[in-house]
């Protein structure tokens, strides 16, 4: 028996190491890969609109003036929680990619939110104030769906372990048509893009003064942006959950829909004015009240 | 050993009693506050000690020797009369019928039972006290955050009365010995197997907060504790009902055999059991009860601390996990405790956004987290009880520690509104980080209380029950919202503020101490806490299922210890940026803020308008009153609430008749 236990305490204390491990791995890949995500979408975006656009490698460019700039910041404190939430993201995305918790990496990402909210409260810019308290309306939006995407992942796959699901003979969409439906409109949300960015937008013409970062700057800003990267690389992996399997097919189909989701996105965002903060709370809600519960009761009757 | 554990339960029982005698009778500040400071530490370490020999524990009744059981048989009757008589005496007082009536009520209802029912339907009770890991638990609970708020109170009653009006007299000494009254009461109701002795304890601590609440005498006060005091006594009376079904129909006053009868005759123990759930409501304040805990809010704030923590409503969720394992196989009482809990939990978080009294938000988010055990507590399933056990315990450290650092802020801002806590981070800095300690423990992973929701959620997946899931998802949204935008007007620094906190109280500052260092070392020391506490309990508690109750309990590894570790490095790393990371002066380059004008105060936040006029720019966060006000809410989980009690009660009383 204590044997037993040892031996799981080893194989526990292996998985943490391997999550760390994840971490950095994840640290390094996530802020690349996102960074083209992020310049692919702003050629797309601009073509849409008959633009030529930016070159693919512009986010970067911008990402090294910002670096480049002095320091410069209404408090000391600010910076400090960038630089957390900045880790949390990547230990979020540790835990993800090491084929750990998905519960897991959802709270963790919650926590990154909540420290880029408080970065956010700590200047007391009014402006900032102002977009702090609309990301807090926006994540009480999304949540639901995101734990109920969780919750679906365990009611079907029977584990919240990503790595388990490698072992499951189909993949869990077949029976979470609705979640994932949800889930991709909830997305929305936390990819930033309109018509709900309500906390801050991109698109200049939509906000006078820019939200949450208002008052960031330089280096700081830049681990913002690096951490929206690291995010949208994280969710891109969320959606690729639903289709894993122990048949590697799914996977690519997964990829595919992946990719074909993030063009959506772009799509939407291009196509749509921002909301207002009431419309994002209640269709969010609405959707996750009855298109997911509906979902969880058929599956329980089958 | 088992002369240790008897020594140690009456110790446990009779200190604060002793200690309240002690401090009825002294005035004097500095003798009080010494002897205050000695019997805490007795109490705390007795009960550090009981824990400790006592890790792992399975049911064990203790002997009482039969003199001890003749003269605390009439202990009890005597202290029926002496409750009521003290109530009755109030009611006239203050002329509210209400209250006497129902006083009444309870009195004949008590003493018939004492007298008539126990040696007549049913035997004589010969074991009355027990213990097992659940009551260890409990004794964590009420011995360590019971005293360290009673040490806080120190320092805040002497704050507190600066603020007495001249022709007031210093009462707190009665106040030093309702507090102490009031752990003993706990004490007696987590060890008693007794039902009668049980209520004993029940109605002293209806009696104590009824004091407490009503310490300041103003009229607000006298009108809640009233209200506290007519719906306890509704508990109370269910209390007897089921006591005296129980006696009837069960042929038992004991606790234990009531559990163990009522897993195989399901039908007999349906109405007891909902009697008891309802008693354990009024006193947990889920929804229709609620309103006394909210007015419970006037009392001194190591009044509400004490209520919200370690005792009151913790001995109303107390029972609730106690008579889990009859609503696993019982469906009336299930449904009801169920979904009155989820009901509580889902709209009391929607009303904590609408609030910007600190004390009332840290009010209904006590509720709502009640809410949720209770819940857990109805689904009764092995996962849930571990998830209910947990919670509690969680619950009981952040919210003391959160209540601590509210009172202390209000004495040295002058104000329990949130919008006033602004820039609190410069002004009270190690307060100001406790404070956000406490919150984030409340909310957010990787803290224990999200760790526990986890389990709960799990626990709710696998016993299919939708509703809860839903109501799981949609409250925890709606409780980051209340205390996202609370740790944001912390957070909000203005680099040259006073430090105003060089007057707290050392009492005050040892009170929070203790429960930072719980709240820490809670996460730390979770896997352990399940190891040792929580899962022989539920062992012990499940084997009455045989085979079925130990598979069950397998498939409980589900949060499983690696994701305790990361969620242990995580939160270290949490803790870590609230002290040492932030905070620091930022001394080159200090930027002002961009505000819509020419700047002349950036921390005051004044500019030059427009037509150079001198504005002020204020913001303050949503409170969003229109949608999630308790004008609008309070009906809705009122009324449903009583629905869903009537119905699950006329279930009960059918399938009792079906089975006659």
């Amino acid at each position: 028996m204590e044997n037993l236990i040892s031996e799981s305490l080893t194989a526990d204390l292996l998985i943490v190491v391997w999550t760390i491990v994840a971490s950095v791995i994840f640290a390094i890949i996530a802020p690349i890969v996102g960074c083209l995500f992020a310049g692919i979408d702003r050629k797309i975006s601009a073509r849409m609109q008959g633009r030529v656009g930016p070159p693919i490698l512009q986010p970067y460019y911008d990402f090294r003036k910002l670096m480049s700039k002095e320091k410069s910041a209404t408090n000391g404190s600010e910076g400090t929680y960038l630089t957390f939430a900045l880790i949390f993201v990547f230990i979020a995305g540790g835990v993800f990619i090491q084929g750990g918790n998905i519960l897991l990496s959802i709270f963790i990402v919650t926590l990154a939110s909540l420290l880029f909210i408080m970065a956010a409260y700590s200047s007391r810019s009014p402006y900032a104030e102002v977009g702090a308290s609309r990301e807090i309306l926006q994540v009480m939006a999304y949540e639901p769906i995101i734990m109920l995407f969780g919750v679906g992942v365990y009611f079907v796959g029977q584990s919240f372990n990503v790595g388990d699901l490698f072992m499951l003979p189909q993949p869990i969409i077949i029976f979470l048509i609705p979640v994932f439906v949800c889930f991709v409109i909830a997305l929305i949300v936390k990819f930033r893009k309109s018509p709900f960015d309500i906390s801050m937008s991109h698109h200049a013409h939509q906000e006078i003064v820019r939200g949450m970062t208002t008052e960031m700057s330089g280096p700081n800003l830049a681990k913002v942006e690096i951490m929206h990267w690291s995010e949208n690389f994280l969710f891109i992996g969320w959606i690729l959950v639903f289709f894993i399997s122990a048949n590697p097919v799914s996977i690519i189909i997964g990829i595919i829909v992946a990719i074909l989701v993030y063009l959506l996105m772009i799509w939407i965002d291009n196509n749509f004015a921002r909301v207002k903060w009431q419309s994002c709370v209640k269709w969010l809600w609405i959707l996750g009240l009855v298109v997911c519960g509906a979902n969880f009761i058929v599956l329980m009757v089958l | 050993m088992e002369e240790l554990i008897k020594d140690l339960l009456f110790g446990l029982i009779g200190t604060p009693i002793i200690a309240a005698v002690v401090m009825l009778f002294i005035r004097e500040g500095k003798i009080r506050n010494i002897l205050t400071y000695a019997f805490a530490a007795i109490i705390a370490i007795g009960s550090i000690i009981l824990v400790a020999t006592n890790i792992g524990a399975t049911y064990k009744e203790i002997a009482v020797p039969d003199i001890t059981l003749e003269i605390t048989h009439f202990l009890g009757i005597a202290l029926s009369v002496v409750i009521a008589g003290v109530i009755i005496g109030f009611g006239i007082k203050y002329k509210n019928k209400f209250a006497i009536i129902l006083a009444v009520i309870q009195l004949l209802a008590s003493l018939y039972v004492e007298i008539f029912i126990e040696g007549g339907a049913a035997p004589k009770s010969t074991s009355c006290l027990y213990i097992d890991s659940l009551t260890v638990l409990m004794v964590f609970i009420i011995g360590v955050i019971g005293t360290g708020i009673i040490v806080y109170a120190l320092g805040y009653m002497t704050d507190h009365n600066k603020h007495l009006a001249p022709e007031e007299t210093d009462r707190s000494n009665n106040f030093f010995a309702l507090m102490f009254l009031f752990l003993s009461a706990m004490f007696i109701i987590v060890f008693s197997n007794n039902m009668i002795w049980m209520f004993a304890g029940w109605e002293v601590t209806t009696l104590c907060s009824f004091l407490l609440i009503g310490y300041t005498k103003t009229d607000e006060a006298i009108k809640n504790s009233f209200r506290q005091i007519n719906m306890n006594l509704l508990g109370g009376i269910a209390f007897a009902a089921a006591m005296f079904l129980s006696a009837t129909q069960l042929q038992t006053l004991e606790f234990n055999t009531f559990v163990t009868t009522g897993l195989t005759s399901q039908a007999l123990i349906s109405l007891p059991a909902c009697l008891f759930a309802f008693a354990a409501i009024t006193k947990a304040a889920q929804m229709p009860f609620q309103s006394w805990l909210l007015g419970a809010m006037v009392a001194p704030t190591p009044t509400s601390a004490l209520l919200h923590s370690s005792t009151m409503v913790k001995a109303g969720v107390f029972l609730l996990i106690k008579l889990s394992p009859i609503f696993f196989t019982c469906i009336a009482p299930q449904l009801m405790v169920m979904l009155v809990g989820g009901v509580s939990f889902l709209l009391c978080s929607f009303m904590a956004i609408s609030q910007t009294n600190a004390k009332r938000v840290l009010a209904y988010s006590t509720i709502a987290n009640l809410g949720l055990i209770t819940a857990c507590a109805g689904v009764g399933s092995p996962e849930a009880i571990w998830a209910a056990m947990f919670l509690m315990l969680f619950h009981a450290c952040a919210k003391s520690l959160l209540f601590l650092c509210v009172g202390t802020a209000e004495h040295h801002i002058g104000s329990r509104d949130i919008e006033d806590m602004d820039g609190l981070f410069r002004r009270m800095p190690i307060l100001a980080r406790f404070m956000m300690v406490g919150m984030m423990a409340m909310f957010i992973a990787p803290f224990g209380m999200l760790i526990s929701k986890w389990a709960a959620l799990v626990s709710f997946i696998d016993s299919g029950q939708i509703v809860l899931i839903l109501i799981l998802a949609f409250g925890s949204a709606a409780t980051f919202m209340f205390w996202a935008k609370w740790l944001g007007k912390l957070a909000g620094i203005v680099a040259h503020e006073k430090n105003i906190e060089k007057t707290v109280h050392t009492s005050e500052w040892i009170g929070q101490m203790v429960m930072v260092v719980l709240v820490i070392l809670g996460i730390l020391a979770m896997p352990v806490i399940s190891e040792a506490i929580i899962m022989p309990y539920i062992l012990d508690v499940f084997s009455a299922f045989g085979q079925y109750g130990i598979y069950y309990v397998v498939s409980l590894q589900y949060v499983g210890m690696s994701n305790l570790f990361i969620s242990l490095i995580s939160a270290s790393v949490m803790v870590l940026v609230l002290f040492i990371g932030s905070g620091k002066a930022n001394k080159k380059n200090q930027a002002d803020i961009y505000l819509a004008g020419a700047g002349i105060n950036s921390e005051k936040r004044q500019y030059l308008g427009s037509l150079q006029t001198k504005t002020e720019a204020t913001s303050r966060n949503m409170y969003l009153d229109k949608y999630f006000g308790e004008k609008r809410i309070t009906p809705i989980g009122n009324t449903v609430n009583i629905i869903i009690m009537i119905a699950s009660a006329l279930f009960a009383v059918l399938s009792c008749m079906g089975m006659m």
